[in-house]
């Protein structure tokens, strides 16, 4: 299994969801390839028995040539490639269909057959070859290389530009491209089936095992990783033609993952979208939703005194806090006795967005009615808390929050983003994003109708018990996995959900 | 409230019939900056649009297509990224604070004389400074790689294996020259106490210690101004020669109490590998050459001249001082040539105002050391502590050139090309024996031909971008 930044080093969705395959399949021998930074991290989960653990840094002291012959990456009869030939093989695949150029456009669409995609796999795999035996990292930070990519970027623009790169631009994008292509500088991991938690750079070392041991490969996404980087694309302090070419390379390399996949497995269906469109064949992509375990979260019993709405998660601004608070400040003023507990505490840096957040209350007067409970153990409890769960985020892949607070029995309202729908169906109320004035109307239509609450609640956890339970996953994937390592392909299901 | 709403019939707050070119104008800077029609499309998937919506508002079938239009529509205007923080910044009074604690040990040598006056003396001295050059240039070396990587305790780990291996190595090389040139133990405490001083010393400063230099560096320094000022009495000899050990055992308690306390409890065999020592080793050489290079005319100097009195050494000492105009032109460099690749577009221009950089800063250097020089001889000569030998004019060029050499060598290091410059000095150094042996004296054409090519080299290396990848 590959992770990047994720498990066993740091908490989270993901990190939950690789520990509970890893811990429900003891049957299985994990290896675990993680992607860090500089490779100090601590290890901040208890890895299982049946887990052992390599981590590749992508930033730090750049790894050493590999010894003569200790690598075997050459495939027999293979060509010998020439590094600053290699380097403009793979400077023209980036940059190659130009897409400033509007009537280019439509051939840069993301077809699998495109002869893109082909050009960028082949070297990609060129690049592996290279780094098997030699030091990629130092002919990618190369004077000739600097040369080569300052030259195709001329050539874009003859004349000055306001884009035009300058020689900083053309230095940093070479080594971006230089840390991500570090896990091709490591050995491939052998094994019956590699399984990428996220695709982007993880999907590296499973090309990688791919190429050299013939590893069928699985692709699992939460969010869309190409998505979200994206969308963090404004805070990355490079000029454009350098955000062009580092995203263009993750863009492709997603797409050269999804299609060299044998399975996509998506937590929700919403996913498929991004997946198809960057070239994914719909017959291989196997939903795969996460799970709970029911053990954890039983049914609560009984309500909170007051109408509450309760809230769980990490203070983020992607959770669009602002959103609930707005409409629970319409709910309070037409229900004064209700109440919002908000349980969670900012991530390091975010910080200032719970101060935002309390000075917000503070404007709203609401006051008396809101409470900031932080960080708590007893997640069970913090549902609990509430005569129903809102959740008004921005972006979601398969929230956790929902499919626990379904599996307690407790309603939920929510913003229509990611997989929500889908986790919810028809035991909740989902409504638009952004949009204070529809939430607050779905949580008063609940929380003024006992009957109602109720009746949603029995079916929530009957539906998480259903469909999102922590052995419905692993049976799912149990079932991949014994398909992939016998090299049989996965009977198509998808057709019936 | 009749029926309640089910999560399947969702649609916007209401049918918000608007056109594209609106949309555009409300997404103008994701769409001006956007890389790619895809970025767009998270954007408005971010902003809460769904197929559904848009297909309701807008007519087109997905929120890809729709982003499609919206990057052909909108011409690519991207904002700048805000100014990044200035990597290289320094202020101004740590290269004066790094110049005056690389020169005041030059008071506790002339304070010293009396101890350093046996046979063997000026051998063990300069045996002593070359070891310890040369290690501590190669436990920099290791320090400021391992701070680079941003591990914390990792640098102080290094440093403090390091430290001690070096000093184990100090002893033993200055033991075995003592025996060899029969000198006495007051001599072979100095030079071991001169090169643990040194270590200790390096080791604070790669972990931005100053204050902790200076503070092992006062008793040895006031205690031997002080006897200077005082006219060398002899009753206070050996008083002073208590406060000149306490700098050297201060400076390597400090380093060593400091290296520990963030050391904490790890396994000592994983603290210096083999290939940290061969990472080191052009570091180590190149100080071993660069002392060389500097105390050769020290080393071959008659009697006459002076030579065998350590007060020799006090020559050397307007280099030692510009070794800190040498850093802060270093960043100076750094920061301009890092400038010059924001502004170019080409990377012959660049090339070209590198090398400009390059001569500028050499020249910086050049009168920064001869002020400093000037300001050594007048108050040396004033004192006549020096021999006349070492002020003429010749000598003074000598090692101008040489100090000019060693900045360019240092520049070369900080970019990453250690082995060169290495080369370049010991073929000097081999040429000078060899000039010595055949009785002609001709230093100065040696440094003149070796900054010539040390320079040629850098203009061409630091010419390349790449080199300057920061």
């Amino acid at each position: 299994m590959i992770t990047e930044g994720t498990y066993p080093h740091q908490f989270g969705g993901v990190s939950v969801w690789c520990d509970q395959i890893i811990r429900g399949m003891p049957g299985y021998d994990f290896h675990l390839v993680a992607l860090v930074g500089t490779g100090s991290e601590p290890v901040v989960w208890d890895l299982p028995g049946n887990c052992s653990l390599t981590t590749i840094p992508l930033w730090g002291i750049p790894p050493a040539s590999p010894r003569k012959g200790q690598r075997g990456g050459h495939r027999a009869g293979q060509r010998r490639v020439f590094p600053s030939r290699l380097v403009h093989r793979l400077i023209q695949a980036l940059l190659d269909p130009p897409l400033l150029d509007p009537p280019l456009l439509d051939q840069a669409k993301l077809d699998p057959s495109t002869h893109a995609q082909s050009r960028f796999a082949d070297v990609l795999f060129e690049l592996f070859s290279y780094a098997q035996q030699a030091n990629l990292s130092s002919v990618l930070s190369s004077t000739r290389a600097v040369r080569l990519l300052s030259e195709a970027w001329q050539d874009r623009w003859p004349h000055a530009h306001q884009l035009m790169p300058t020689v900083h631009d053309a230095v940093t994008a070479l080594q971006l491209i230089e840390h991500c292509l570090r896990p091709l500088s490591h050995a491939p991991v052998q094994a019956d089936v590699t399984h990428v938690s996220t695709n982007g750079l993880g999907a590296l070392p499973a090309l990688a095992a791919k190429w050299q041991h013939d590893t069928p490969m699985v692709v699992s996404e939460h969010g869309i990783y190409l998505r979200e980087q994206y969308l963090h694309s404004p805070s990355l302090p490079y000029r454009w033609a350098v955000k062009e070419l580092y995203l263009g390379f993750l863009r492709q390399l997603c797409a050269l993952a999804y299609h060299e996949a044998e399975t996509i497995a998506p937590c929700n269906v919403y996913n498929r979208r991004w997946e198809e469109r960057l070239g994914a064949d719909p017959a291989r992509i196997r939903t795969v939703y996460n799970g709970v375990d029911p053990a954890n979260f039983p049914m609560a019993d009984r309500e909170p005194d007051k109408p509450t709405i309760s809230w769980v998660g990490r203070i983020d601004p992607i959770k669009d806090l602002e959103t609930l608070l707005s409409a629970f400040a319409i709910v309070h003023e037409e229900m004064p006795q209700a109440r919002l507990r908000l349980f969670g505490s900012p991530p390091k840096g975010r910080e200032p967005y719970l101060e935002r957040c309390k000075e917000m209350v503070t404007e709203l007067g609401i006051d008396d009615a809101v409470a900031f409970e932080g960080h708590t153990s007893k997640v069970r409890e913090a549902y609990q808390a509430g005569s129903i769960v809102a959740l008004s985020s921005v972006s979601e892949g398969f929230p956790y929050s929902l499919i626990e607070a379904m599996t307690c029995g407790r309603t939920c309202v929510a913003t229509d983003v990611g997989g929500v729908t889908e986790a919810i169906g028809d035991t909740g109320l989902v409504v638009p994003p952004r949009n204070p004035a529809r939430f607050a109307d779905a949580c008063l239509t609940l929380l003024g109708d006992e009957e109602l609450r109720r009746k949603y609640a029995a079916a929530a956890r009957a539906r998480a018990l259903e469909f999102f339970t922590i052995d419905s996953a692993i049976s799912k994937f149990d079932e991949i996995y014994g398909f992939l390592a016998a090299r049989h392909p996965l009977p198509s299901v998808e057709a019936a959900q | 409230m009749s029926s309640p709403p089910r999560a399947t019939d969702i649609s916007p707050e209401s049918p918000r019939h608007r056109g594209v070119e609106e949309l555009c104008e409300e997404f103008v800077a994701v769409c001006e900056s956007a890389v790619h029609p895809l970025e767009i499309a998270g954007a408005l998937e971010f902003d809460g649009w769904t197929d559904h919506a848009l297909r309701n508002s807008f007519g087109a079938s997905d929120v890809f297509t729709l982003a499609e239009v919206m990057y052909r529509r909108v011409p690519r205007r991207p904002a700048e990224p805000p100014p990044q923080p200035d990597l290289w910044r320094t202020t101004r009074w740590r290269p004066a604070l790094h110049s005056l604690l690389y020169g005041s040990p030059a008071v506790c040598f002339t304070a010293a004389a009396g101890l350093l006056a046996g046979p063997g003396a000026s051998t063990v001295v300069i045996v002593s400074l070359l070891v310890s050059w040369a290690l501590s240039q190669g436990l920099a070396y290791l320090g400021y790689l391992r701070l680079g990587s941003g591990v914390p305790g990792q640098a102080e780990r290094v440093l403090l294996t390091a430290l001690s291996a070096g000093l184990t190595a100090v002893l033993a090389a200055i033991s075995v020259v003592s025996v060899v040139a029969s000198a006495g133990m007051p001599v072979l405490v100095f030079g071991v106490a001169m090169g643990s001083y040194m270590l200790g010393a390096t080791v604070l400063l790669v972990l931005g210690a100053e204050r902790q230099v200076l503070l092992a560096l006062s008793p040895g320094v006031l205690g031997a101004t002080a006897f200077l000022l005082l006219g060398r009495p002899s009753h206070l000899e050996h008083a002073t020669w208590a406060t000149l050990s306490a700098t050297p055992l201060l400076a390597v308690g400090l380093a060593l109490a400091r290296t520990i306390r963030a050391v904490g409890p790890v396994r000592w065999a994983k603290l210096l590998s083999v290939t940290d020592v061969r990472k080191a080793l052009p570091s180590a050489g190149f100080g071993l050459v660069a002392g060389g290079l500097l105390l050769f005319p020290v080393a071959v100097a008659t009697p006459a001249h002076g030579a065998g009195s350590a007060s020799a050494l006090l020559a050397l000492l307007p280099l030692t001082l510009s070794m800190g105009a040498a850093e802060w032109l270093l960043v100076w460099f750094r920061r301009r040539t890092q400038r010059a690749m924001r502004s170019t577009h080409n990377l012959r221009v660049f090339a070209s105002r590198a090398r400009l950089l390059l001569a500028a800063a050499v020249l910086q250097y050049l009168i920064m050391t001869m002020l400093l020089t000037a300001a050594v001889l007048a108050v040396v000569t004033g004192s006549r502590m020096l021999h006349p030998h070492w002020t003429t004019l010749q000598q003074i060029a000598t090692y101008l050139t040489i100090g000019c050499s060693l900045f360019v060598s240092l520049l070369l290091n900080a970019f990453d090309s250690r082995i060169v410059p290495v080369i370049a000095g010991t073929a000097a150094l081999a040429v000078e024996i060899a000039c010595h042996i055949r009785r002609l004296d001709n230093q100065i054409c040696v440094g003149m031909v070796l900054l010539a090519a040390l320079a040629a080299y850098a203009a061409a290396v630091l010419g390349s971008a790449a080199r300057h990848a920061s």
